[in-house]
């Protein structure tokens, strides 16, 4: 029972509205508050910064033990580390963690809209088809963004404090705004392809699970490039473009070619030249970009198309 | 003033035409958009808010153009769809909130008026709940409540006692009842239950096949030509009936002990002659009324093919 001083009878709303401007970004506020509360998501998003903890750890404890106390240089293990690879081993370790991630955002953003008809709630208020897909993009895209780009901003911030003695900041000024630039496109194309496939469905289980066999599937061929360029010692020049023909391996060649790096292993040892190590060079760059954009683009436009406030048969 | 203008609006599906040269005008008060289904009613209510584009013609809501005002005229109106839709993964009070959000409401007006509205609806005591546990009646409330939560001027309900049981139905119908009665908030009720329409709305737009079959107010398209009279005796009397039809009355089989009684001349006078003539032959009468169709015999009067499409003016008039 209410209250019985409650005055439960209709009253007219005479507060303010504000114009239907910024409508997407409540869109996306939303978006991010019911993810943040995922514990999955919380997990996750510690482990894809798994790799720049390791080193983190793992430099402060040579800097601190393997430096000044025993009187040995840390010269002959600094100066093998080529910085910039640090930083594309630590986006490519992430890729996995970055899948899940992409699944607990965008798999059932609009899928579970269009179970539960939600289209009709959002498109009778005033906010366009635009704004509904800006705004979910941007609940996708930006915690995506910020998980990736924090714990890499911290990792730049650590080694530029400590290793600028060793080459950090002389070896690739440019770095950490290469780096996000990298995770900036990434993630807006792994934002774009999910929301596409969630556009497909009418629950975001299966849209989940078909943007995660897209990604298997693919990166299956780019391991079997792996395979043969390594099976042809490095000449296979069909090998070496269609290893980055996958979710995974063009984001990873994007990084490449805008660190201009090959990749080594994290501490240059051994020699990544030598034996099985065959790095695979780094493909172009602008046309990696453009395939980027039209991949991000094309999943919005694809998503724009699904999206419908009424179905006419 | 109008709250809908619509003027020879047009709208089709690929080949298949939903709205056909559709011309009405919806007044302020609470008006129900009556048609079997199929006629186009969801469709005109979707045009109105700029879902759908027409294909020829123009419709104006509150003043405002439907092809090039659609944000705007969604920012006064309230929609409460036919099928359940809600967001989900949330409870009522962020649902409610949320969609005052969308429509423009700050932050913490949107969620003391989410309160406020669910207290309303009658959802008090489950707006912690997550919305997809509730039942279809409070699914139907809730649908309500996002669509009043900004305070809208003008409200499309499209079929709201859609699977709700009698006691659901009736609360349901005075909760429309209570907010487009005297309180500022202009309703369009689309349904093809007579009785609900017939219990909430004042005006009625009768839609067949995409076209404008009727509208006026209710009590207008109810009155029958000639304007007979319902007269309740206590006992059926012969004397009474050769005496009314001796002064030229035509008179119709008792219902009920209710003669239909038409006379020349206006009411005032068909009353007077009535009552002579019960004087002179001894018959107690115990009530008068002016005979009107039911709401059903107006609808199925209006539907016949080959008919005009019958519009009552504010006066009362037909065209």
């Amino acid at each position: 029972m209410a209250s019985p001083i409650a005055d439960l009878s209709y009253r007219d709303y005479d507060g303010p509205l504000i114009p239907p401007t910024f409508r997407w970004w409540v869109i996306a506020k939303q978006g991010i508050l019911i993810a943040s509360k995922k514990r999955g998501l919380q997990v996750l998003s510690f482990l894809s910064a798994w790799y720049y903890l390791a080193m983190m750890v793992i430099l402060f404890f040579i800097g601190r033990f393997a430096g000044g106390n025993t009187g040995r240089s840390l010269d002959p293990i600094m100066k093998r580390i080529v910085w910039k690879d640090q930083f594309l081993h630590g986006f490519s370790y992430a890729q996995l963690p970055l899948l899940l991630i992409a699944l607990i955002l965008g798999a059932g953003a609009i899928a579970n809209d269009n179970r539960s008809r939600a289209l009709l709630v959002y498109l009778s208020k005033p906010c366009t088809k635009m704004d509904y897909l800006f705004g979910k993009f941007i609940g996708v895209f930006l915690p995506m963004f910020l998980i990736i780009a924090v714990p890499t901003t911290i990792f730049y911030g650590y080694c530029s404090l400590s290793f600028a003695d060793y080459g950090f900041l002389r070896d690739a000024p440019w770095l950490l705004p290469q780096i996000l630039v990298v995770i900036f496109f990434s993630t807006a194309m792994n934002s774009a392809l999910v929301l596409a496939v969630s556009s497909m469905f009418d629950q975001g289980r299966l849209a989940g699970a078909a943007y995660a066999a897209m990604y298997f599937i693919s990166n299956f061929f780019t391991f079997a490039m792996l395979g043969t360029w390594r099976a042809t010692e490095g000449t296979s020049e069909p090998a070496k473009t269609l290893f980055y023909a996958s979710i995974d391996g063009i984001q990873i060649g994007l990084c490449k070619a805008v660190l201009a790096t090959s990749g080594t292993t994290p501490f240059g040892a051994p020699d990544p030249n030598a034996g099985n190590a065959l790095p695979i060079p780094p493909p172009n760059l602008w046309g990696t970009l453009a395939i980027m954009l039209f991949i991000t683009l094309g999943s919005l436009f694809l998503a724009w198309r699904r999206i419908r406030a009424v179905e006419v048969v | 003033m109008n709250v809908v203008d619509v003027n020879r609006l047009t709208v089709q599906y690929g080949n298949f035409t939903a709205l056909k040269d559709f011309s009405c005008q919806i007044p302020e008060g609470c008006t129900g958009l009556l048609g079997p289904n199929g006629a186009g009613k969801t469709t005109l209510i979707k045009t109105l808010l700029g879902f759908v584009d027409p294909t020829s013609g123009q419709a104006s809501v509150m003043g405002e153009d439907v092809k090039t005002k659609g944000a705007a005229i969604r920012q006064r109106v309230g929609l409460m769809p036919e099928q359940d839709c809600h967001i989900p993964g949330m409870t009522a009070v962020s649902f409610v909130a949320y969609a005052g959000e969308l429509a423009g409401m700050p932050s913490a007006q949107a969620i003391r008026r989410a309160h406020e509205v669910l207290e309303h609806c009658g959802l008090g005591e489950a707006r912690y709940r997550n919305v997809e546990t509730y039942s279809t009646g409070m699914k139907q409330r809730i649908k309500l409540a996002q669509a009043l939560v900004h305070g809208p001027k003008l409200l499309f309900l499209d079929e709201p006692t859609n699977g709700l049981d009698p006691k659901g139905r009736e609360e349901m119908l005075d909760l429309i009842r209570g907010i487009s009665h005297g309180k500022g908030v202009n309703v369009l009720v689309s349904s093809h239950v007579l009785r609900d329409i017939e219990r909430v709305c004042d005006s009625v737009v009768v839609v067949m096949r995409g076209q404008l079959r009727a509208s006026g107010r209710i009590e207008d398209l109810k009155r029958i030509e000639g304007q007979p009279l319902d007269v309740e005796v206590r006992e059926t009397s012969n004397a009474f009936v050769n005496a009314l039809m001796a002064e030229g009355a035509m008179v119709g089989p008792p219902k009920s002990n209710v003669y239909r009684v038409q006379l020349s001349g206006g009411i005032v006078q068909a009353h007077q002659r009535v009552q002579s003539v019960a004087r002179r032959t001894g018959t107690q009468i115990r009530g008068f009324r002016v005979a009107e169709r039911s709401l059903e015999e107006a609808f199925l009067d209006a539907i016949q093919p080959g008919e005009p499409p019958k519009i009552m003016h504010a006066e009362g008039g037909s065209n």
